[in-house]
């Protein structure tokens, strides 16, 4: 063990590069704004709102993606056929796109297009719409739900569901009974990640939807306008609300593990 | 209770070949064979876990393509696959809610009392003994009351100091809940106790089928004598008989030696190669020609006998030990 302090030491040095390297921005924007800064900030409506639509729109993206991604990482997950490698190299697209391109993509694909009269005919808009900015956070952040239900659902041996069968469950019942409960963790990881990655993103949002104003555009926005003593406090006030949530919700997760 | 006909299935390169046999109403019907044989996959096919060619019935109903949960058929696998997010309790009532099962309450203490797991009924799973697993994931397969329950090598995971209880229990599980087994295994004790009927299985096929102490002593095939652990398999030839792809096998503590021959039995010349003493007996390997003879001489005779490495004496071997293949 003795000769193991060297390789420590260099592993803790290193490894504490890149701590201070996350936690020092933080830091100093918290330090600069201060706990009142941020509860002012919190105070003023169009901040509170423009926040509270973030975390609505990112929550309504990883709902909807809980519906169906699940369904397709569970399918990727149990069984071989053709075209499964393609299918999971275009679930990996996404994250190497860039987010405008991303936007433009969206744009192209459900305003103008037949998909986009589709919608229309039933009432759903796509420019500055709540429904636009869900859309444009789910194209980006959905495959780290997907992927991650999937690494889940690997994890739970097909030998589980063949026993529920024989006990008398239904496909669907073994499904929610079995492998949904055991596989629990990584979907909400998995689920986290895809919100907290939903909550960050402006670039394709920025494209479909300037107003309603999002969490990102508002601080780009008062960045543009006012500087950064008026975007700060945001930017703060942003992080903290993101920060506690999580916080909560992995509590309560490992609370019921 | 169960027939199976030309049940053939592929998987990867590995393939059971148009299996066909029967299996009693409360009967204990071990599947015995090798690790890799098709043992497991065989019982997924049975209890309709995998997609079949053939034909498969229970008690003369055609149940080819009836999904798993209709059939009625208990499944415990050799890992147990106790469900991690369920207690005991949880795991053993898991069928009440998809099957009516008649008198719950009493059965559900009967098999508790009976399989003696009434103190960890409210233990997370994670910390139950190999042992207390197993006897709940019986517990969970008897407690939805099927007609035919499937073992996959029940007692390998098993500390062998509880074995023997459990073997015990398992046999009184037939008569008590009124059910059939069909158990795999690759263990031949677990098999000649456990067994009313034997099947052999090698290489996705069956070999022989019979009655426990038929298939363990009178082997029809050398394959199925080699995987007995038969020794000093020979072909009758060497016995004087014409047919040359008959065989003949002698257990190895059947054999003696001596300086001449003696009248009645069969007699070899051969040469001692090796003598290895082991704490009770000798392991003598000699060789007759091209025969290799392989037998075990307990230390109170071998004193007697004067053998040698490389001397040469007389292999005798009484015609009524002779096992034919």
């Amino acid at each position: 063990m003795i000769k193991d302090k060297g390789f420590i030491l260099v592993f803790l040095f290193l490894s504490s590069v890149i701590i201070l390297f996350l936690t020092i921005p933080l830091i100093k924007l918290f330090m600069s704004v201060g706990l009142f800064g941020v509860v002012d900030s919190l105070k003023d409506a169009e901040v509170y709102s423009s926040i509270f639509l973030t975390l609505k729109t990112a929550l309504y993206a990883v709902l909807f993606v809980c519906l169906t991604g699940i369904p397709l990482a569970y399918l990727i997950a149990r069984y071989e056929f053709f075209g499964k490698s393609i299918l999971e190299s275009i679930i990996d697209i996404p994250v190497m796109v860039p987010h405008t391109a991303a936007g433009i993509a969206l744009l192209i694909a459900f305003d103008n297009g037949y998909v986009g009269k589709i919608l229309s005919f039933f009432g759903i808009g796509f420019i500055d719409t709540t429904t636009g900015i869900a859309a444009a956070m789910m194209f980006l952040s959905a495959p780290f739900l997907i992927n991650s239900a999937k690494e889940g659902f690997k994890k739970v041996d097909v030998e589980y569901e063949n026993v529920a069968r024989t006990l008398g469950a239904s496909k669907f019942s073994t499904f929610f009974r079995i492998v949904l409960p055991n596989s629990r963790n990584d979907i909400i990881n998995g689920a986290l990640m895809m919100w907290s990655r939903g909550l960050g993103e402006f670039g394709a949002v920025v494209i479909i939807a300037y107003h309603p104003m999002v969490a990102p555009v508002l601080i780009f926005d008062r960045f543009n306008s006012y500087g950064l003593k008026y975007s700060a406090p945001v930017a703060a006030a942003m992080i903290l609300v993101s920060i506690c949530l999580f916080l909560a919700i992995r509590t309560v997760n490992n609370k019921f593990k | 209770m169960l027939k199976i006909e030309n049940l053939f299935l592929k998987q990867g390169s590995f393939v059971l070949q148009k299996l066909s046999f029967e299996v009693e109403k409360n009967s204990y019907f071990v599947i015995l064979g090798k690790t890799g044989s098709g043992k497991t996959m065989l019982l997924e096919a049975i209890a309709g876990l995998k997609k079949i060619e053939g034909s498969m019935y229970c008690d003369g109903k055609d149940i080819t393509n009836m999904p798993p949960e209709k059939r009625n058929f208990g499944f415990v696998y050799q890992d147990f696959k106790l469900f991690p997010n369920m207690s005991v309790r949880e795991n053993i009532t898991f069928s009440s809610k998809y099957k009516k099962i008649e008198n719950q309450k009493e059965l559900f203490s009967d098999l508790i009392d009976f399989l003696g797991i009434k103190n960890i009924l409210d233990r997370n799973i994670m910390y139950l003994s190999g042992g207390e697993k197993q006897r709940v994931a019986i517990a969970r397969a008897i407690f939805s009351r099927p007609k035919l329950l499937l073992l996959d090598e029940p007692l390998s995971a098993v500390d062998p100091t509880f074995r023997n209880s459990i073997m015990k229990s398992l046999k009184d599980i037939v008569t008590r809940y009124d059910i059939t087994i069909i158990h795999v295994t690759h263990n031949f004790r677990e098999a000649s106790y456990l067994a009313d009927n034997i099947a052999i299985i090698l290489d996705g096929k069956i070999l022989q089928i019979g009655r426990a102490d038929e298939v363990l002593n009178q082997p029809t095939s050398i394959e199925v004598a080699r995987f007995l652990g038969f020794k000093n398999i020979f072909s009758t030839s060497h016995l004087g008989f014409d047919q040359q792809n008959r065989f003949f096998s002698i257990d190895p503590n059947r054999i003696s030696f001596s300086n001449e021959v003696v009248e009645g039995n069969y007699n070899f010349a051969c040469t001692i190669d090796t003598i290895m003493g082991i704490s009770d007996h000798y392991k003598v390997f000699a060789n007759s020609k091209d025969l290799h003879f392989f037998a075990k001489i307990h230390k109170s005779i071998f004193g007697n006998l004067n053998l040698r490495e490389g001397q040469h004496y007389f292999i005798n071997i009484n015609k009524k030990d002779i096992a034919f293949i």
